[in-house]
């Protein structure tokens, strides 16, 4: 009898051990997508451990790549202060691609569209204003409005589709997607080609979000305009989320479209705002990476961020703080990975695969919550049953 | 005008396949955007068997065409389990994991493929060579006026799509398991009340799913580029979708749609060789399937009759 108990008070440890860390109600919201991404990088390690490789220092590459830890050496002008900027730089449109993700699915939609956004924002802006001759204190301003203007009206008409056409979100973006990425092609191979790089000519430096080759002790650095917008824009956005009338609506939208419709809401013109301003943010993100990251446009291709922004608004929980955390994390991955490749001998491809592996983990999120939950329940039963015994 | 049936029917066939599969999964109640990384990894599945089965016994790769079909369809159902997994068990939300797998696909697809190449074969591609199929014509019905090229130049997977397509209608009109997969759509709470398990059937049907996404997936890759590639995630996974919406997740109206895009498509590629366009117009040609996509959606959308629990985690304590 005693032996069972004993038996039943060890296993009680370890699952007590586990449950404390993950169950704490307070602090559910951290603990779990850490723990979500420690086990996206065990089975990523598995992976790199059957290649021969060693993940562990795999990821400490990831890490120097990504100018988080010093590299044994760095070129002239450069040092871990540049990689970190580096980093900031490609972070900044990521931050928005998914806080562009996150408001859709706050108000029930699932924008996938956030792509094809970004390359209309993106396109615009640079027709419009990078080839134009506008002053640096004119132009800058005019690229964000403008690639805002160029996400919002694509998001807005899909969800007008949605509210007048009864048209699924998903599907009419995906199609968008393909459309804009063909026409535009055809765009910048008739106009606006560079012949020598085979993408669309380089826009003029005013333009540009961020500031290049900046000379300051003694290194050239990048730095991201954009980036403070993204950080303040997250922090109006979860007020926004939080205390605006029209945020709330699009919550009680998303949460139960028929009882916001009782209590009053609007539902088709909440749909529609909803998926403008994801637009409008899936834009900004086009700006910052068309007009910052990169200063042209490559024809033909989808930008590979606004899926991953898709992880990365999952694995932030949808709160916009949790974004910035998050895109944080998987803007490393991304970053990092060329170096780790060069270094380490892993392809760059398994950089996907990480990102990939958080994203399918991220979706069990609200089932590892409810287990969670339930076996903390079924813990304090049997604590209750020891105590009688 | 041949060219024209010909191409069609190659495109239209394997996302008919695709479609149905769409059909069984999502009249079962699980929403299915998954399609396009399940026929992705099938293909990858198929190719890459018969690229090592070729390299190591010596066969030409030629005659491994069966195999590969059965194999992709064995990748697409391996791979379906874990939407099923995902969605069924682990109540994720359904459209949420239908895009983390196509993204997952992608990613894994691309990596182990070079990865492959680079140890197996020392070679640098992300591609893997599975050879041209065999056409064949059919010589006597080949010969009657206007219908006569449907019959012409055929791959032999049209003939399989062709047969299990049938074989698929049959199920999912004239049985017991297709009539309770229906009904799991409609009011999952009737068909437990008759005493089936709602999920188990929702995983068969899920992987039914899987297996023919392989099969389409393959069958584009011999018919579109005789290689596997990344360039096999073009998006008809999705194109998939949205026949099977439009065709009102009915099998034979969504055949109708099937063909629909594959004569635009064709039709477009068609115009753009008789009116001599410069090559860059091909990118405004291949926006055809996807604008006609819309615009169909705009008119038929409104009398769509969804299945009324689709997407729904099933809960059996609910009323």
């Amino acid at each position: 009898m005693s032996e069972v108990k004993q038996e039943r008070k060890s296993k009680n440890l370890s699952k007590r051990v586990i449950l404390n860390i993950l169950g704490n109600d307070k602090w559910q919201y951290l603990t779990i997508p850490i723990f979500l991404i420690l086990l996206s990088f065990v089975v990523a390690s598995i992976i790199i451990l059957l290649l021969g490789k060693n993940p562990l220092l795999a990821f400490f590459n990831l890490l120097q790549g990504a100018g988080i830890m010093p590299k044994p050496s760095y070129g002239g002008y450069k040092s871990i202060l540049t990689d970190f900027l580096t980093l900031l730089n490609f972070m900044t449109p990521m931050i928005f691609a998914s806080l562009a993700v996150a408001i859709g699915l706050k108000g029930g939609l699932f924008n996938i569209g956030v792509s094809g956004q970004m390359l209309l924002g993106g396109y615009f802006a640079t027709v419009l204003i990078g080839y134009s001759n506008l002053g640096s204190l004119v132009a800058k301003p005019l690229v964000l409005v403008i690639g805002l203007v160029g996400g919002a009206s694509l998001g807005g008409l899909i969800g007008f589709l949605k509210y007048r056409f009864n048209i699924n979100e998903v599907v009419s973006s995906i199609m968008f997607n393909y459309i804009i990425q063909y026409v535009l092609s055809f765009f910048i191979h008739t106009r606006y080609i560079d012949p020598v790089s085979r993408q669309s000519r380089y826009i003029n430096p005013a333009a540009r979000l961020t500031l290049v080759n900046v000379e300051r002790f003694g290194l050239r650095m990048d730095l991201p305009i954009g980036f403070i917008i993204a950080i303040v824009l997250a922090i109006g956005l979860k007020f926004f989320l939080d205390r605006s009338r029209i945020g709330f609506e699009i919550k009680a939208v998303g949460a139960n479209p028929k009882a916001a419709k009782y209590a009053g809401i609007k539902v088709g013109k909440t749909l529609i705002t909803t998926m403008a301003l994801s637009g409008s943010l899936a834009g900004l993100a086009g700006a910052s990476y068309y007009l910052g990251y990169f200063a042209s446009i490559q024809p033909r291709v989808l930008p590979s961020m606004g899926f991953d922004a898709i992880a990365v608004a999952l694995l932030g929980n949808n709160n916009p703080y949790g974004i910035i955390a998050s895109s944080f994390i998987i803007s490393i991955i991304e970053k990092g990975s060329t170096y780790m490749s060069s270094i380490a001998g892993v392809r760059q491809e398994i950089a996907s695969v990480i990102t990939g592996l958080i994203l399918l983990f991220s979706a069990t999120n609200v089932y590892i919550q409810h287990k969670i939950r339930a076996s903390k329940d079924r813990l304090q039963e049997d604590l209750g049953r020891e105590l009688e015994e | 005008m041949d060219t024209l049936i010909i191409d069609g029917l190659s495109f239209a066939l394997p996302l008919f396949i695709m479609s149905i599969g769409g059909i069984y999964s999502e009249r079962s109640g699980i929403t299915n955007l998954a399609i396009e990384g399940l026929q992705g990894f099938g293909a990858f599945f198929g190719a890459l068997s018969v690229v090592l089965v070729s390299h190591f016994f010596h066969i030409p790769i030629q005659k491994l065409f069966y195999l590969a079909l059965l194999l992709s369809m064995v990748g697409g159902m391996l791979f379906s389990l874990l939407h099923g997994l995902l969605s069924i068990r682990f109540k994720a939300n359904q459209v949420i994991s239908g895009v983390v797998i196509n993204i997952l696909a992608m990613a894994i697809t691309v990596f182990l493929t070079t990865q492959i190449n680079n140890i197996v074969f020392g070679a640098m591609s992300d591609k893997f060579q599975i050879g041209t199929s065999q056409r064949f014509t059919i010589g006597i019905l080949s010969q009657i006026p206007l219908l006569g090229p449907a019959f012409k130049n055929i791959y032999p997977f049209e003939l399989v799509i062709l047969a299990i397509a049938i074989l698929a209608y049959y199920i999912f009109y004239k049985t017991r398991f297709g009539l309770r997969l229906r009904a799991c759509g409609d009011n999952p709470h009737s068909v437990d009340a008759a005493g089936v398990e709602v999920s188990k059937l929702q995983f068969r049907a899920v992987m039914v799913s899987g297996a023919l996404s392989g099969l389409g997936g393959i069958s584009f890759a011999y018919s579109i580029s005789t290689n596997f590639s990344p360039a096999i995630y073009m998006g008809y996974g999705y194109l998939a979708i949205a026949a099977l919406i439009f065709g009102n997740w009915e099998i034979l109206p969504t055949f109708g749609a099937c063909l629909l895009f594959g004569f635009a498509r064709a039709g477009g590629y068609y115009m753009g060789q008789v009116l001599k366009l410069p090559s860059t117009f091909s990118d405004l040609i291949m926006t055809l399937p996807y604008v006609l996509t819309l615009l169909l959606l705009v008119f038929f959308s409104k009398t769509n009759r969804v299945p009324r629990a689709l997407g729904e985690i099933y809960d059996k304590g609910k009323r």
